[in-house]
């Protein structure tokens, strides 16, 4: 992969592209849950089969593309501090545990990444806010594990999808 | 594989299920200490008294006349009103859901929600 930098640059926009256009759609489905931050987080898909697939740095870009733009879409630059806390923040732990865990691990990376994500979404809070926000990490433990699971499944699938496309050529 | 698969698995089951459990006795915690102030029919202040650092006072005012009324932490009490009869603040401090205050002529009503029964709100209501 390090030699074809042409088909790197190619699927880093086209798995950017893909988590954008993921992220504007699940920012317009109306949350089920009457809770503030706590959300699907389908587009850490892309992140996650970025991260074995390309690499770390190809996956931080995805990410950062992903972030800026899609605040740019969506939100206000209160979202653009939130989003960002919490996706370097995951970027870091899932960038750390990806590899020692493995592919067929992905759903534990992904929940790691959740709960990081949530965790600075949390201090982001606290400090733009400027109130102990403590009381609510409960709500977002159980909803980083169960969301995290949801997508760790589905980019887990995905990746094992890729690798036998792969292995066809 | 599905050793690791297990381990994890567990292990965040566990954690789903602390969270979980650290949730549910939150509303009931919250709830016994927190005062709704009641102004003419229309809610207009909720305040939680167990998140009071600093105590502290406003005014509620209608066209009838007016309540000061005094927070400290657990604990709230009408301090002054230009009604005739002073019920309100002969009442003096609250602190459950036993004893609400009552200021009639201003048709102010402070009451601490939720199923406080402490013995305390009575003998502090007469004191």
């Amino acid at each position: 992969m390090k030699n074809r930098p042409a088909r790197s640059l190619a699927l880093i926009g086209l798995l950017a592209a893909f988590a954008l256009v993921t992220f504007v759609i699940e920012s317009q489905i109306p949350s089920p849950f009457a809770l503030p931050g706590v959300k699907l987080g389908l587009a850490n898909i892309f992140t996650l089969v970025a991260l074995p697939l390309l690499g770390r740095k190809e996956a931080a870009a995805v990410l950062t593309v992903r972030i800026l733009l899609g605040s740019l879409f969506t939100g206000t630059t209160v979202t653009l501090l939130y989003s960002l806390a919490g996706g370097v923040l995951c970027y870091v732990v899932m960038a750390l545990v990806y590899q020692p865990l493995g592919e067929k691990l992905t759903w534990v990376t992904s929940i790691l990444g959740a709960l990081a994500h949530n965790l600075g979404q949390m201090a982001a809070a606290m400090i733009v806010l400027g109130k102990n926000v403590l009381y609510y990490a409960p709500v977002l433990v159980l909803s980083g594990i169960l969301t995290g699971l949801f997508t760790g499944l589905a980019a887990g699938f995905a990746l094992k999808a890729l690798r036998a496309v792969k292995k066809d050529r | 594989m599905w050793k690791k698969h297990k381990f994890w698995g567990i292990l965040f089951s566990l954690l789903f299920l602390s969270a979980l459990a650290s949730l549910l006795p939150l509303p009931r915690l919250g709830k016994g200490h927190v005062a709704r102030i009641t102004s003419e029919g229309k809610v207009i202040k909720e305040i939680d008294l167990d998140l009071v650092s600093e105590p502290y006072e406003f005014t509620v005012e209608t066209s009838n006349g007016y309540n000061r009324i005094r927070v400290e932490k657990g604990k709230i009490a009408v301090i002054d009103a230009d009604c005739p009869d002073k019920v309100c603040q002969k009442t003096g401090w609250i602190s459950g859901s036993l004893q609400p205050i009552l200021c009639l002529p201003h048709e102010l009503v402070i009451e601490i929600l939720g199923e406080g029964s402490e013995v305390d709100a009575i003998s502090g209501g007469v004191s």
